[in-house]
């Protein structure tokens, strides 16, 4: 009775049955299958690509930093810290403005260290006051050689009184001496590398040249020394 | 009547569907090595980068450095800018007594000014805005005596503009 019924409806509906079981077979497979692949495919390539870029993106970088003459870029590092150091520094600010006030034909008079500070700009700031003495048409030679000199400093006041027919002056300056901490981040392995331009070179270039400290010249070799060199032997 | 049936385009159907997953499968299972692949370079690349962050965190401060350093470096302060200028105005005749450039680039000076045509000299130079280069906002005259001498002794105040 049951096989019959069967027969029946398989002859009546055959010509239906096989191709709604290939559709459903079919939307089975793009369901389940094509579709869910396709989209993986299409996100991981995505993915593929993020990997490859930033791989190469890092290799390019590697290549960089291999390039880099790591004592020359100690030495630079060094100049930078030289004209702003990470700490005040005090002990040598004294010896440099001394030899620039020298270096001016001024003489000093007093230096001495303020008690208030300040931000200049992003920097930290301690003052330093300068009294002294020399010829007024050197004063202005003196302003530059303390704005060019390699440690950074600003001229906060300028007070100036004239002796001997307005020739000679007696000059107080108030001075900003600056002084920046080190960064906290010095960038993550993804960080693009800070590119060092020719204007850059050019300044470290220039902050050399005045840090350079003039070497005192060597005693000459007397090639015709006489006598022993101790006379006791 | 006897009914044929045409089986081909449902069964061309199905083998098309089972060709194109095995083909999304393939291409998946392709690009999940190059996937790996992908990852093994990155890490490698990554622990390099690692290796020179000494170099890195260098080159980091040496640029911090340098942009604040180009900031200040041979950049005439605001007092130094206005005292060159004002030496520059005043005449040869004119004697400066003194001359102070406070923080915020106020100019306080008196000078002793031997006679009139000096005194106008210095006033159309200090008030002039090509002598002046368009830097001075206000100038007041705070003291003005005439000695017996015919000499003049002046002060002036010059407030400079803003930046």
């Amino acid at each position: 009775m049951k096989k019959e019924t069967i027969i029946k409806f398989y002859s009546d509906f055959k010509l239906y049955i096989f191709p709604f079981i290939v559709a459903l077979s079919s939307i089975f497979l793009i369901v389940f299958a094509i579709y869910p692949q396709t989209f993986k495919l299409i996100t991981d390539h995505k993915l593929a690509e993020n990997f490859s870029n930033k791989a190469n993106f890092l290799e390019t970088k590697v290549t960089a930093l291999e390039g880099f003459d790591q004592e020359d870029l100690s030495q630079k590092v060094e100049l930078t810290l030289i004209s702003l150091p990470a700490e005040k520094d005090i002990g040598n600010i004294f010896g440099l403005l001394q030899n620039e006030i020298l270096k001016s034909g001024f003489s000093v008079s007093a230096i001495s260290l303020g008690n208030s500070g300040g931000k200049v700009g992003g920097s930290d700031s301690y003052e330093l006051k300068v009294e002294i003495k020399g010829a007024k048409r050197m004063f202005p030679i003196l302003l530059n050689n303390l704005e060019d000199s390699p440690r950074l400093i600003r001229i906060n006041s300028i007070d100036i009184s004239s002796r001997q027919s307005g020739q000679e002056i007696d000059a107080a300056l108030i001075l900003g001496v600056l002084y920046s901490s080190a960064p906290s981040n010095f960038g993550t392995a993804d960080s693009p590398l800070p590119e060092i331009s020719r204007e850059d070179e050019e300044l470290l270039a220039k902050l050399a040249e005045g840090s350079s400290v003039p070497q005192a010249p060597e005693q000459p070799q007397s090639s015709s020394s006489r006598g022993r060199s101790n006379p006791f032997d | 009547m006897k009914i044929s049936i045409n089986l081909l385009p449902p069964v061309t159907v199905i083998l098309l569907l089972v060709f194109l997953t095995s083909l999304t499968l393939a291409l998946r299972i392709l690009q999940s090595n190059n996937i790996v692949l992908s990852q093994v370079k990155l890490t490698k690349a990554e622990e390099k980068v690692s290796g020179l962050k000494n170099t890195q965190a260098s080159l980091f401060l040496l640029k911090n450095r340098l942009t604040t350093i180009k900031e200040y470096f041979g950049v005439p302060s605001k007092q130094s800018s206005i005292y060159q200028l004002i030496e520059k105005l005043i005449p040869e005749s004119v004697i400066t007594n003194a001359i102070t450039v406070d923080k915020s680039g106020e100019v306080v000076f008196s000078a002793l000014i031997p006679d009139s045509v000096s005194l106008d000299l210095l006033i159309n130079s200090l008030t002039g805005k090509e002598s002046n280069e368009g830097k001075i906002e206000e100038i007041s005259i705070e003291s003005l005596n005439r000695g017996r001498d015919g000499a003049y002794r002046v002060g002036f105040k010059i407030k400079p503009k803003k930046q």
